[in-house]
């Protein structure tokens, strides 16, 4: 554990009191930052190392009107994954992107903007990606109610019902024959 | 009229068109193990070739408009698959925000196979079947889909969130 960890220590040094970090498990630790210094932040690390963005991900935190993204870091060299975990503001959610830092990140963020909604200001593409034709809210937050979405969409099947039980769909015409 | 039709079920080209997981059950089907060619089955790479649409699993709503878009582009006659519950009730996406629950109502279906995941048997068996519904003038979901084009069409525009859909695009 010690060698790996003299990172966070170096982190601290230089970033100071306004960011918490902490030791997960073997060869992980997490980095919670407020969101002016995440820039900054990934940016030293990158530098530093860690010069793989693995992904960026999301947790709805919908009692404290926050999300949380993370960015998950992995360096080849000490061969250690940091998480670096930041909040922003559920109503309004918003952050600078990353792509001068992490080319790659254009996609997830891509993602995040489909999934949860979130807008990242300096994206030149954020287009729909995997959700073509969609029309609900974004459908990774917690409050967008799946079954009722399905319901009014797609019309839920009736399990209980085999195939052959079910209403035939309506269909005029003979059933031809050629 | 029955030996065209004899003749038909005799040589049946399958598309390749892998939607979802049943796709890795394909390969052991074509290749020596199973040995679909037995019968008369070889998959074909495009859509205009081909006499059987398989669908293998699930289908995103995304999906769904390329599944049109081809089947359309057969040629008549052509038979439809729905492979794996998940064409037939949604199977385990059955609540999923972004797949369709039932194939029948976008695309006319002959014969259903039903497992999550059904083996290669079940899939020949299921080509067995469909032979001998189209020798007996049985699989006629294509005159099914050209007579009821109305609506396929509505139902195809409510998922994908248009007025008016149709597969040829400008």
């Amino acid at each position: 554990m010690n060698g790996e960890m003299e990172i966070l220590e170096k982190v601290k040094r230089a970033f100071g009191d306004r960011i918490e970090t902490a030791p997960k498990r073997e060869r992980q630790a997490e980095i919670r930052v407020p969101l002016e210094l995440l820039h900054p932040l990934i940016g030293y690390l990158k530098a530093q190392g860690f010069g793989h963005l693995a992904t960026i991900s999301c947790v709805d935190w919908i009692e404290e009107g926050e999300f949380e993204l993370v960015y998950h870091l992995w360096s080849y060299e000490r061969r250690f994954h940091l998480l670096v975990k930041t909040r922003i503001d559920r109503e309004n959610p918003t952050v600078e992107t990353i792509i001068p830092i992490f080319r790659i990140a254009e996609t997830y963020e891509r993602e995040l903007h489909e999934m949860f909604g979130i807008d990242f200001p300096g994206n030149p593409n954020l287009t729909p990606f995997l959700l073509e034709d969609w029309d609900g809210p974004p459908p990774m937050r917690r409050d967008f109610d799946t079954r009722k979405y399905v319901e009014e969409k797609y019309g839920m099947v009736d399990l209980t019902k085999e195939l052959w039980e079910r209403q035939e769909p309506i269909l005029e015409g003979e059933n031809g024959e050629d | 009229m029955g030996l065209f039709r004899w003749s038909q079920s005799r040589s049946l080209w399958m598309m390749h068109f892998c939607t979802g997981c049943g796709a890795v059950e394909m390969p052991p089907t074509m290749t020596s193990r199973y040995d679909m060619e037995r019968f008369g089955i070889i998959p074909m790479a495009t859509p205009r070739q081909a006499d059987i649409l398989l669908i293998t699993g699930y289908l995103t709503v995304k999906t769904l408009k390329r599944v049109v878009r081809s089947y359309e582009q057969m040629a008549d006659p052509k038979y439809v698959i729905g492979f794996g519950s998940c064409t037939i009730n949604g199977g385990m996406y059955w609540d999923s925000y972004n797949t369709i629950k039932q194939l029948d109502l976008y695309i006319p279906v002959d014969l259903y196979i039903a497992g999550c995941m059904p083996r290669p048997d079940s899939i020949i068996d299921a080509f067995v079947k469909l032979r001998e519904m189209i020798a007996k003038g049985e699989a006629n979901g294509w005159i099914r889909y050209r007579e009821n084009l109305e609506w396929y069409r509505a139902n195809q525009a409510k998922v994908f969130n248009v007025e008016k859909w149709s597969a040829i695009e400008p």
